[in-house]
């Protein structure tokens, strides 16, 4: 008969800091409803993202169906293949191809070990591969989102500017910083003729 | 709804705004097919009077905001403000031209001004009028910092425009700035 083997506790691991090497992404599954249901139902994730508030198992599976695995570039962030948060690109179209806009998030529990800095680096060298007409990654995040405006800047973001009253976020009018990546921080020379 | 402008001096023209129409072409063409003008544009030059009414009647006239900038009632340029739809309902984006024969002249900044201190009472949504020029759009950067419009920044890789790509400002200003 087969022992069980006691894995560490997750606490401890946190305590370890060797969550970063178990970071993972993937497309989302329906199986991840539980662990979705978490992250994107608590309000300190949900606040300065644009995605609604979950409120029951079944609007998880529909927003997981109808939402995260249709889309073109959208990952659960994964501790053990389990699902804590997500990171999306969202292309633009017709002349504007050559940018896109990036928008994560992670369960607050996980907050402060550089788990969302892991995961929007580990999608800027997919998502230029994947997307040669790529030239611009762009990310805005609400003035008062200072560790959002960290992870961008650990990965590599470069600030470009305070735009005040810019957007309603959740019904409110807030200012927003933009930053951006571009092809040629991220790879080598791109050229700039299309 | 028209808006005209203080004269600026005695005797100078009168400056003003109003809807453009089809009997406009004339003067609609002496810009549109100016390189000078079209330089820091998203259209290429044109180059037959049935794709200048074409545009008059597709474009010009079912915007929502678009205005001919007028001396003594003939047009020499264009300004206009588009606007946005729903989360970005706040913000409308400036964009004027002017003739190149009427470049030096203030012109610019006295229609933008008027359009600044308009615009913002006849649409009560709107928090945000915006702007984005090209980095080597001197001129136009100029007339927006005369107005009293905030530069927030350079925004690189922004546009593609005839084959290249564009590093753009970024300015705004605010329904709550002082008035220009």
């Amino acid at each position: 008969m087969q022992q069980k083997v006691a894995l560490p506790s997750v606490d401890l691991l946190l305590e370890l800091g060797v969550l970063l090497v178990r970071v993972t992404l993937r497309p989302f599954r329906v199986s991840d409803v539980d662990d979705f249901m978490l992250w994107a139902g608590d309000e300190q994730v949900t606040r300065t993202i644009r995605w609604k508030t979950i409120t029951s198992k079944k609007e998880a599976l529909t927003f997981i169906k109808e939402v995260c695995i249709p889309h073109l570039f959208c990952r659960s962030i994964c501790i053990d293949d389990r699902s804590i948060g997500f990171v999306l690109v969202i292309r633009w179209s017709g002349g504007d191809r050559h940018k896109a806009d990036i928008g994560y998030g992670v369960a607050s529990k996980y907050w402060g070990q550089g788990i969302a800095t892991k995961a929007v680096k580990m999608v800027i060298s997919e998502v230029f591969k994947d997307f040669p007409d790529l030239l611009r990654l762009q990310a805005f995040t609400v003035v008062e989102n200072i560790a959002s405006q960290r992870v961008l800047e650990k990965a590599g973001f470069t600030r470009e500017g305070l735009l005040r009253k810019y957007t309603f976020l959740k019904g409110q009018l807030k200012d927003s910083v933009i930053y951006s990546l571009s092809s040629t921080d991220s790879n080598g020379a791109v050229d700039d003729e299309v | 709804m028209e808006a005209n402008g203080k004269q600026g001096q005695e005797g100078s023209p009168e400056l003003s705004l109003r809807p453009l129409d089809l009997s406009d072409i004339d003067d609609f063409m002496v810009w549109a097919t100016d390189d000078k003008v079209s330089r820091f544009c998203s259209w290429d030059t044109f180059n037959s009077k049935e794709a200048g009414i074409d545009y008059i009647k597709n474009i010009i006239i079912p915007h929502p905001w678009f205005k001919a900038i007028c001396l003594n009632n003939k047009a020499i340029g264009a300004i206009s403000v588009s606007a946005n739809n729903g989360n970005d309902r706040c913000r409308g984006e400036l964009g004027y031209l002017l003739a190149s024969k009427y470049w030096g002249k203030g012109i610019a900044t006295r229609a933008v001004k008027m359009v600044a201190s308009t615009i913002f009472n006849e649409q009560p949504h709107l928090e945000r009028l915006e702007a984005l020029v090209d980095v080597e759009n001197g001129g136009s950067q100029r007339v927006l910092e005369k107005v009293g419009f905030h530069r927030e920044g350079v925004l690189r890789k922004f546009f593609i425009q005839k084959g290249r790509c564009r590093d753009v400002v970024i300015y705004s200003l605010l329904s709550t700035d002082p008035q220009p």
